[in-house]
């Protein structure tokens, strides 16, 4: 069965807040959870940003469960685009970046851009004194 | 006996194809193994460079004289104000002036796109005189219809620069670029050990006259910068713990190659410009030797709060730990980034020591050296 990814806002109702949701996705639905970035406070409504990956019907099976337990889906459909080859690697982005998506090479001294490890903070877009980057609202 | 050279002697052995160039980072790390006689005997010259925003910056154009003529009073370039207060169609586009209606496009800008080769459109306005009685102009010029594009830029290259932090709870945008709340990063711009005034702090070398690598191609050193220091607190391997020495720069924007000039913007802080330098230093002697084998462990910073009006004293660094990508300040690790392109001042390292390699580039003595002990004044608020 064909795998997919989803990258997901999860916004958890103050009655779910307590619940284990992220063991019973995995556990019970079989699907890898990414976690990008959290922010749950205990007894009111939390954030979760997560990246599910699985089978299909798995994923498929595990949104329905989150529904199912009223939190609010919000698929993240925007990724960031980089235009490297005018990059002059001054490395102003870098520090800004927390998931560590941008990266120098500390001997070549030249930027690494890892879409994979982006969340799409933004904080890169105001960073880059060449404007190098730019917010893509596309499907992911 | 001690190896004494004099820039003749350098030149002669340029010229013969048989000077040994090394780039600044290269004789840093020989340092570790040889002696200051040993690299002044083995070495004779060392190229420096530095690629970094530096908002003293700008360029001379004169657009030629239309018929009839005018005496540009106030004109822009793609909307850009540009400096008229000289003659009728001399003009300063100022790299950090911003277009009134977009912040983030400015003089850089346009500089950049001179040098590209793109279309430029010019607006000038005058109130006509007996000799020049035109009133306003609108046309576009490039570089193939302008009588001379001179790069001028009163202040480059600074010799050292603080780190800036921010210890309030706010991001601040500054020209240090974005600096997260509650020290969440720390920017620095420096090339380190391969920066030009690093490598010679007493200015021995270095001075009016000297002929340097600019934005692409030859340049001159025409002044001391604005804002030039000379008398800034020294660590104990003879360099200024901060900003201190400056040069004004001086070249041809024809012969310029944009890869080496680059508009920049910096969020709700303003444009600023992108400017390669690169400069050679002769090792004449162990002294000079000495001089450039610092390495960046040995080059001390103070670390600024840009979040504080003041800019206080939060601590100190080096380099080595600053291009490490982390700094420790008030026992937290804080992530580092540089503003300066360490990767482009690296090439222009690589490709003026090339040049001197095959004779196409010969170094000069200054005509004059800088002054000594030189501070600076701060603006009194007089009511």
């Amino acid at each position: 069965m064909a795998r997919t990814k989803r990258r997901m806002v999860l916004r958890f109702p103050a009655e779910s807040v307590n619940e284990p949701i992220t063991y019973t996705l995995i556990k019970e639905y079989d699907v890898l959870i990414n976690i990008l970035n959290a922010d749950i406070t205990h007894g009111r409504e939390g954030n979760l940003l997560i990246e599910m990956v699985g089978d299909k019907g798995n994923v498929d099976n595990a949104v329905g469960y989150l529904e199912s337990k009223q939190v609010e889906i919000s698929p993240v459909v925007k990724t960031i685009l980089f235009n490297e080859s005018a990059c002059i690697h001054c490395g102003a982005c870098s520090s800004v970046c927390f998931p560590g998506a941008l990266e120098m090479d500390p001997d070549s001294r030249k930027l690494q851009f890892l879409p994979e490890k982006c969340v799409a903070c933004e904080l890169c877009i105001k960073a880059c004194p060449l404007q190098l980057f730019e917010l893509n609202f596309g499907v992911n | 006996m001690s190896v004494q050279k004099t820039f003749q002697e350098i030149n002669d052995r340029i010229k013969r194809g048989e000077a040994v160039v090394m780039t600044a980072e290269e004789v840093s790390a020989m340092g570790k193994t040889h002696s200051p006689a040993q690299v002044a005997e083995k070495v004779d010259v060392v190229t420096t460079a530095t690629f970094g925003p530096m908002c003293s910056s700008g360029m001379f154009i004169n657009t030629g004289h239309a018929n009839p003529p005018i005496r540009m009073e106030r004109a822009t370039l793609n909307g850009v104000p540009v400096f008229t207060g000289i003659a009728a169609v001399d003009l300063y586009i100022g790299a950090t002036e911003t277009h009134p209606e977009n912040p983030a496009y400015g003089g850089a800008h346009v500089i950049e796109e001179l040098l590209a080769g793109k279309d430029v459109e010019l607006e000038a306005f005058a109130k006509g005189t007996d000799c020049y009685p035109l009133k306003n102009i609108k046309t576009t010029i490039n570089r193939n219809n302008i009588n001379e594009m001179v790069m001028f830029n009163p202040r480059n290259a600074y010799q050292n620069y603080p780190v800036a932090v921010n210890l309030s709870n706010r991001i601040k945008y500054t020209y240090m670029g974005s600096l997260l709340p509650k020290l969440g990063n720390a920017n620095y711009s420096t090339s380190g050990e391969l920066s030009p005034l690093l490598n010679d702090p007493q200015m021995r070398t270095i001075g009016m006259g000297t002929r340097i690598f600019l934005g692409g191609t030859t340049g001159y050193i025409s002044w001391y910068g604005t804002q030039f220091k000379s008398d800034a607190e020294l660590n104990e391997f003879g360099v200024p713990v901060s900003n201190a020495a400056t040069l004004a720069v001086i070249g041809d924007g024809f012969q310029m190659n944009p890869s080496f000039i680059k508009a920049a913007y910096y969020e709700k802080y303003g444009v600023s410009m992108f400017v390669g330098i690169g400069i050679p230093i002769p090792v004449l002697d162990e002294e000079m030797a000495t001089r450039v084998m610092i390495r960046n462990e040995q080059i001390t910073t103070r670390i600024l709060d840009y979040g504080d009006p003041d800019h206080p004293e939060l601590g100190r660094t080096n380099y080595k730990e600053l291009m490490s990508g982390e700094i420790e300040l008030n026992q937290k690790k804080i992530k580092t980034s540089s503003l300066s392109s360490l990767f482009k001042a690296r090439e222009i390292a690589e490709l003026l020591k090339e040049q001197i390699k095959k004779g196409a580039f010969l170094l000069t003595e200054p005509v004059e050296v800088f002054p000594k002990g030189k501070g600076l004044n701060s603006l009194e608020i007089r009511s």
